[in-house]
């Protein structure tokens, strides 16, 4: 029997529990499995950690080693292992256990500048990755050994994942391709193709859009797409844009738009195990939008504008937390804008830490 | 308050061609907002000594704002820096950002200015107070820098209008550019690098039948020139010439006669195709070349934008470097690439760059300019200026030196009011030119 909205919020409401504030500015924010460390990447090649399992966040010391912004980082499912890619190319695995971090190796060049995104297989024994250089890439997460790549999309590889069952690969373009992968088989063309091209507009000279995320469903049923239906190139706007494709048959079933022009790009998304969406959106200045809702209901059951331009979402293994990256106000402007000792001050990234469920009395 | 004596109505000009007529109108429109104008030159003999000479000008604009840490003037690996790599080019220890791969190989024939330091942050004011020139209030709109360069150098030899603008969009003529000087110094825009609509005869009329129709209409105008001011009659009269001219020459939009080893090199983008004509128009003989691009405003998503804007920018003009150079024309051809402003250091919530006046950078090649030489610098952030900064107006004397014109001499004769031709209280920007 289907849940009602009500009870669903009055389970999953997201209640704020403890507040980061990273400077400069991070591209996302992921927890490890247990839910004790969150990890996030910064435009200043950093990664930075922080032990959040007491009662007040306690900053560890950071990953350094990157280049350029930090832009993928995901955790072993099983292991203290924390892998990293950067806009330069390079793939780092680091042991951490909440003390001293510890090497495992990197790959300075693993692929033509920026990496965009990285993906674990469940097992946590193979890496993938993608980066604006076409390439998608196979490595063993043991020795960070080149084990295949693929360079079929020929044009910016935008996001990549693993199906859950670990044997299929999907990657998306910034021209709203998505390519299926055999990660079993000596085979260097794709599976099947699958079309997200709505994803994608030329608006004068540039390309606008793409395929920003790839999120399976936890049975590997659906395979959600996500990025912004492009209006219009330079100051983006569109609406923020899921494309749900039934995987077995490669046909869209569901098309959610999960916000105005204003809110743009749909940034991240989590598929939560008890059957709902957390999307998060970033667009305009100051513009950001977290909803849940599942993929029948023709409105979220929760949605909240307060956060502003919400960058990444993550939600630990026991599904009991949640972390969203975002930015603090009044980020932008033109012109000379001087703090109050004459300093040029950059952005930050507000992290906001919430657990699910209102809290029993 | 306007005199309407002085405005013409398209059924005056019934015999030109319909897009021109347009043209026209326009034009008569222009003329009232510099009503008194008589946009000379103090002193007449320069222009006449100018037009002798065949440099010419290829001005590329790149309309919004294109990030100067996304192009000439990298800070990788800094707080602002951005997610780029920084690349070497081929004038040891200068580096640009890895989006323009082709121009960092050509670095040898460039020149970057990277102490830009200007007075507007907003697009609606700084695209006119940039190709204006941002001279001292003087109570009259100045020209934009190709009207000027029209003006005062003249078409040349090829007969063709001075200033053409290859432009996406629509076309027509751009009176307003002229400002004071008026409006047959204006812009001949060609939308899309088509020419003007029905510029062809229509196969119902012969020959014989245009060249009487022309004739007709040259007797109409000149009794109506009799009635009105030299400035009115003269613009009408260039738009019609110029019509004729075009007509003679279909050759330069013909963009099938392009080698597909030309249009591999430029690129199938909208602005390789508009670079190559604006090749063709540069060897033509047309004194002053516009090619612009649209969209770089990049407040939102500014880093994909760059990753799929500048490849295209790099490939076009790379490719026109290139031939210019090989043809020998870097000699005569002044090469500007420029936007209204940079983009902020400071990288917003939509992950995107605002306007930014403060610190910024162009680049230059051709004629009168020094080969692979960079001018000024930026602090470590790439925040500030952190050496002598340069206005737009040191750029308008510095361009005007390259062209063989004394900037600090020569002034326009608005209408008895000698005016100078760039900012009077700056000056060339001597380390850039030859």
């Amino acid at each position: 029997m289907k849940t009602d909205p009500a009870t669903l919020l009055q389970q999953f409401e997201p209640q704020e529990t403890k507040s980061i504030v990273a400077d400069p500015q991070v591209t996302e924010a992921r927890f490890s499995p247990c839910g004790c460390y969150l990890a996030a990447g910064g435009f200043d090649a950093h990664v930075r950690i922080w032990d959040v399992s007491g009662d007040e966040p306690v900053e560890l010391p950071p990953i350094i080693g990157h280049n350029g912004w930090v832009h993928a980082i995901v955790f072993h499912p099983t292991d203290d292992i924390l892998y990293s890619a950067d806009s330069w190319g390079q793939i780092r695995a680091t042991r951490h256990d909440g003390g001293e971090l510890q090497p495992i190796w990197d790959c300075e060049h693993a692929h033509d500048g920026w990496i965009r995104q990285i993906d674990l297989s469940p097992d946590g024994s193979r890496l993938a990755s993608v980066g604006a250089d076409g390439r998608v890439a196979l490595w063993n997460t043991a020795d960070g050994e080149l084990i295949r790549e693929w360079s079929g999309h020929g044009c910016d590889v935008q996001s990549v994942r693993f199906h859950p069952d670990g044997q299929r690969l999907v990657s998306g373009d910034a021209f709203g391709k998505v390519k299926v992968w055999d990660v079993t088989a000596e085979r260097s063309d794709a599976v099947r193709d699958m079309d997200a091209s709505t994803l994608w507009l030329l608006s004068r000279l540039q390309d606008v859009g793409g395929v920003r995320l790839l999120r399976f469903s936890p049975d590997g049923a659906w395979l959600a797409c996500g990025g912004v239906t492009p209006k219009n190139g330079g100051t983006v706007q569109g609406k923020p844009t899921l494309l749900v494709f039934d995987f077995a048959s490669g046909e869209v079933k569901h098309t959610l738009v999960l916000g105005e022009e204003k809110d743009c790009f749909l940034h991240d998304l989590h598929w939560h195990v008890a059957g709902f969406l957390i999307g998060v959106t970033s667009g305009t200045p100051g513009a950001g939008r977290i909803e849940f809702r599942r993929l029948e209901d023709e409105k979220p059951f929760f949605e909240s504008t307060r956060y502003p331009n919400c960058h990444s979402v993550s939600v630990p293994s026991d599904q009991s937390l949640m972390a969203i990256v975002t930015t603090n106000r009044n980020s932008n402007g033109n012109g000379r804008k001087l703090d109050k000792d004459g300093n040029y001050a950059g952005n930050n990234s507000p992290i906001q830490l919430f657990r699910f469920g209102k809290k029993e009395a | 308050m306007n005199d309407n004596r002085f405005l013409c109505t398209p059924q005056e000009h019934f015999v030109t061609r319909r897009r021109l007529l347009g043209t026209t109108a326009g034009l008569s429109a222009g003329a009232t907002l510099g009503a008194g104008a008589l946009g000379g030159l103090v002193q007449p003999a320069i222009a006449d000594d100018l037009s002798k000479r065949d440099k010419q000008v290829l001005f590329i604009w790149i309309d919004g704002g294109m990030s100067q840490l996304e192009s000439w003037d990298p800070k990788p690996n800094t707080k602002f820096g951005g997610p780029f790599r920084a690349i070497p080019t081929s004038v040891p220890g200068v580096h640009f950002s890895e989006v323009l791969p082709r121009s960092a190989k050509l670095m040898d024939r460039l020149a970057v200015v990277r102490s830009l330091c200007t007075q507007d942050n907003s697009h609606s004011a700084g695209v006119a107070r940039i190709q204006r020139g941002d001279p001292k209030n003087r109570g009259v709109t100045y020209p934009y820098f190709g009207s000027a360069v029209a003006r005062l150098m003249g078409p040349g030899k090829s007969r063709l209008p001075a200033y053409v603008w290859v432009k996406p969009g629509s076309g027509g003529f751009i009176h307003q550019d002229a400002g004071f000087l008026g409006p047959k110094y204006g812009a001949l825009a060609f939308g899309d690098g088509k020419p003007p609509e029905n510029l062809l005869r229509p196969d119902s009329i012969t020959a014989d039948e245009d060249d009487a129709r022309h004739r007709l209409r040259e007797a109409i105008d000149g009794r109506y020139a009799e009635r009105r001011r030299p400035l009115i009659s003269d613009a009408n009269k260039y738009v019609f010439d110029t019509a004729r001219t075009l007509m003679d020459r279909r050759e330069l939009f013909d963009e099938s006669a392009f080698s597909q080893s030309d249009r591999d090199r430029y690129g199938a983008h909208e602005i390789g195709r508009h670079m190559l004509i604006g090749r063709n128009m540069l060897e033509a003989g047309v004194r002053f070349v516009k090619v612009n691009s649209y969209g770089w405003d990049t407040h939102g998503d500014n880093f994909n934008g760059h990753l799929s804007l500048m490849p295209k920018f790099d490939q076009a003009f790379a490719a026109i470097i290139e031939d210019l150079d090989v043809r020998g024309m870097l000699d005569h051809v002044l090469v500007i690439a420029m936007s209204e402003f940079g983009r902020t250091p400071r990288i917003n919530g939509h992950i995107g760059r605002d306007h930014w006046p403060e610190a910024w950078s162009l680049v230059m090649a051709g004629c009168g300019v020094k080969r692979g030489v960079v001018v000024g610098k930026t602090n470590e952030l790439g925040t500030f200026v952190d050496s002598e900064p340069y206005d737009i107006g040191h750029l308008f004397h510095t361009w005007f030196r390259a062209l063989g014109i004394n900037s600090a001499e020569a002034e326009y004769d608005n209408n008895g009011q000698p005016l100078p031709i760039a900012h009077d209280d700056c000056k060339p920007v001597e380390e850039v030119l030859a």
